[in-house]
């Protein structure tokens, strides 16, 4: 078993659980981080705590909530290293041209252009299908606040999508 | 015209909108082609990034990982796991078909215990719009018309099983489930393509549905 340290029984779950936890990484760091690293801290950090795995969940659900909570302390330090200012981002989203490809694809890439904090709701609300008092709670806003993230992310990918 | 509902159709695409504040905004979406567009648009975007696919990293990452790991092979033993009950298909279908008899039992005893009393079919608001998967197509709506006609039929025949009080409850609440259904219709004749529309109507033939069971169960009943 993974949990009694076996690393070919772990490799077995990172092959299976591989492409949602890097689509996750992906979709939240967008241009400013390194999905692929992030993936293997949050893999790393799984077999770290695998002790701390109780099966009252399926393990996918407790590997996707260690994940989101790795990737927001990434973004937290990350904000506060840069002290960057996220509304400049508008503006860069709607200048650009929506980029050929399925419609998958442009989705994806609007996902990416958005400013980092209606970009993380987005990413927690209509693709992991988290509430907004979860996201309160896990990101440290108001679920207002997440409210009107989510709404202004959805106008922007509209209004990019719609071009 | 109301203002625009800006953040509200957020609310609404999320289900998040109730009572007065939902009948205020099914009205404004009704009436403002705008606001309904953005309705149409925003449901499309949380339907598609629902369902967008996972992609795996372009190289594999496991050498890295598993180079980690050999340097950290201190592995907390698993806590013990809480028993967890198991079922099997055949105890959850008996499971479910015993739910449903309860369901429907429920639903009779509170439609015989309240006698003949008009509340009894009283109709509830809609807790929220519940986005449904596609348009309503023709086929949809004639399916729906065809199981509205036989109710009717089956609740004219039944009509003097019911008493007074009763029946005028029940052609209040089909009034003003009409009154809805041809609001949409008329709607929909202008934007066609309207999910929202679509989606309204067919809860509207799906409520005077509801309600025509739940009468001709009762006169049947009695």
């Amino acid at each position: 078993m993974a949990a009694s340290g076996d690393q070919r029984a772990f490799e077995r779950l990172y092959r299976l659980h591989v492409a949602r936890i890097h689509s996750l990484a992906r979709r939240m760091v967008a241009g400013d981080g390194d999905p692929d690293e992030l993936t293997q801290d949050i893999f790393v950090r799984a077999w770290e705590r695998l002790g701390t795995y109780r099966g009252e969940a399926a393990f996918s659900t407790w590997l996707h909530r260690l994940a989101v909570n790795a990737i927001l302390n990434w973004r937290r330090s990350e904000a506060g290293a840069r002290g960057r200012i996220e509304e400049g981002a508008d503006a860069e989203l709607i200048a650009g041209r929506p980029p050929a490809g399925g419609e998958g694809l442009d989705l994806e890439n609007a996902i990416a252009k958005l400013p980092p904090g209606a970009r993380q709701v987005f990413v927690l609300h209509d693709v992991e299908g988290f509430k907004h008092e979860e996201i309160a709670t896990m990101t440290g806003v108001t679920p207002g606040t997440s409210k009107a993230q989510l709404h202004r992310a959805r106008m922007l990918l509209r209004a990019h999508l719609e071009r | 015209m109301d203002a625009h509902l800006g953040e509200q159709l957020s609310a609404l695409v999320d289900g998040e909108v109730s009572g007065e504040s939902l009948d205020a905004a099914q009205a404004h979406l009704t009436a403002c082609p705008e606001c309904r567009a953005a309705y149409d648009a925003l449901l499309r975007i949380k339907r598609h990034a629902g369902a967008l696919d996972d992609r795996p990293p372009e190289r594999d990452l496991w050498s890295s990982i598993a180079g980690r790991l050999a340097e950290d092979a201190t592995v907390v033993p698993l806590a013990p796991r809480r028993r967890r009950l198991m079922f099997s298909i055949p105890q959850l279908a008996a499971a479910a078909v015993v739910l449903m008899s309860v369901s429907a039992g429920a639903a009779l005893l509170v439609t015989h215990a309240g006698g003949r009393a008009a509340s009894a079919v009283a109709v509830a608001p809609a807790a929220s719009v519940q986005p449904m998967a596609g348009l309503a197509s023709a086929k949809g709506v004639e399916s729906y018309d065809t199981a509205i006609r036989d109710l009717e039929g089956a609740m004219t025949a039944r009509r003097s099983t019911l008493d007074t009080a009763t029946v005028r409850a029940v052609q209040q609440s089909l009034g003003i489930i009409d009154a809805a259904i041809r609001q949409a219709e008329a709607a929909l004749a202008q934007d066609p393509n309207s999910m929202y529309l679509n989606t309204h109507l067919e809860h509207a033939l799906g409520r005077k549905l509801e309600v025509l069971r739940r009468v001709t169960t009762m006169a049947a009943a009695s």
